[in-house]
Parts: C-alpha cells; sequence; structure tokens
C-alpha cells in the first residue's frame, strides 16, 4: 500500500541505534544532573525571562546544552522508530498503526490529566519533561507489542 | 463480515504466504482476514477475487452483525 507520509523501512534501524543510547543518557542526566561545562554556551532564543530582571522578545541566554541535544535526539529517533515503513506495509498494518496512535494518545492523556490534578510546583516540571516523549513511547510500545502479537499468532 | 478465502485457497493449492504474495500484503494480512479479524479494503478485495477469478460477493458476505 502507498503511503507517503512514512519513512523508508532503514531508517528504523538508525532510530533504534540513536534512540536507546538516548534515553538512558537522558535518564542518567537528570537523574545524577549532568551538566558538563564544555556544553555551556550562549545561545540565541526567542524569549528571554531573566532572573529577578526583565522580559525580553528575543536575545541570548546561557545555557548548558546537553539537555537540549539529548531531547532532540529522543525525539528524532523516537520519530524513525515509530514512523518509518515495516518490511511489508500492508493496510493491516496501517490499521494497527492507527489504533496504536490513538490508544497512545488516550494513555498519554489520562496520565497527564491524573499528574495535573495530582501532582504540583516543581513536580510537575518533571511530568512536563517526560510528557514532551511519552506519546511517542507509548505508541512504539503498544505498536510493537500488536506486531509481535500479530507475527506469533500465524 | 464472512469471508471463503481459505476455502478458495484450498481450491487453487495456494498457501496463505504464496496468495499474500500474488496480492501484495503480508501472510499475516491474509491470516487475519481467514480469521475474521479484520475485513480488508475494496481494492484488496477486487484483488482477491481477481486471483480467484471469481466475483467479490462469492468471496465475501454480509452477517447480520453487520447492520
Amino acid at each position: 500500500m502507498k503511503t507517503n507520509y512514512l519513512f523508508p523501512n532503514r531508517f528504523k534501524i538508525y532510530g533504534w541505534i540513536i534512540l536507546i543510547p538516548s534515553l538512558i543518557m537522558g535518564v542518567l542526566s537528570l537523574v545524577f544532573e549532568i551538566e558538563p561545562t564544555a556544553l555551556e554556551f550562549e545561545m540565541p532564543a526567542l524569549f528571554v525571562d531573566e532572573f529577578m530582571g526583565k522580559n525580553k522578545l528575543a536575545g541570548t541566554v546561557t545555557n548548558n546544552i546537553l539537555n537540549e541535544i539529548i531531547g532532540v535526539l529522543i525525539i528524532l529517533s523516537s520519530i524513525f522508530v515509530a514512523f518509518s515503513k515495516e518490511k511489508e506495509e500492508d493496510e493491516y498494518i496501517l490499521k494497527i498503526r492507527l489504533e496504536s496512535l490513538v490508544w497512545a494518545v488516550y494513555v498519554n492523556y489520562g496520565i497527564l490529566l491524573l499528574a495535573l490534578s495530582f501532582i504540583y510546583d516543581f513536580s510537575f516540571l518533571y511530568v512536563k519533561i517526560f510528557n514532551m516523549f511519552t506519546i511517542l513511547i507509548f505508541f512504539i510500545i503498544r505498536f510493537y507489542w500488536q506486531l509481535n502479537k500479530l507475527k506469533n499468532e500465524s | 463480515m464472512k469471508n471463503t478465502i481459505k476455502i478458495e485457497r484450498a481450491r487453487h493449492n495456494l498457501t496463505q504466504a504464496q496468495l499474500a504474495e500474488k496480492v501484495k500484503v503480508s501472510r499475516q494480512t491474509i491470516n487475519a482476514m481467514e480469521l475474521g479479524k479484520y475485513v480488508p479494503s475494496t481494492v484488496l478485495a477486487l484483488r482477491l477475487a481477481c486471483i480467484f477469478e471469481i466475483e467479490v460477493t462469492e468471496l465475501f458476505s454480509l452477517e447480520s452483525t453487520d447492520w
């Protein structure tokens, strides 16, 4: 079946190769608060919110870019893993793909609603950090679980 | 929706994999259709009928739960 919104099959392996180390690095950098000084840069920013200072619309901020790098890598690689064609991407696989996407959105927002209601202040920041990636991660888990079930059934 | 894919496949002496190759889907999709877990698109239904050289209505039929 012709689909022009999916990446070629080979992108999936590139995705996994980047995703797994990025996820490990992401968790480690969050837990141990790793901020190597070599990655501290003056970065252009669309909105500058200075502590005890004025807010500006555009400017620069000094920032450690490790978490930005990890974040970009996780998002891009999980998009590759999630949205690369299977070797035989037919209409049944597309149906499983759609169902998994809907399921991932429901689970993601279900958890977010609970977190929004019961988690406050600084802890909620962690919820938002994880929430940047969870919709894709939930999709990947559900989609590959369903594919695996399909392969084992027949 | 009921179908006679398995019967037609046996009549034409085809394995699931051979039929899958002819209609350009995966073997799992043929299996899912035979088990009634998946209702194919019109294009796939027409392709199957074309391979078996019968009418689509001979291959697929509605059940009361389809209404």
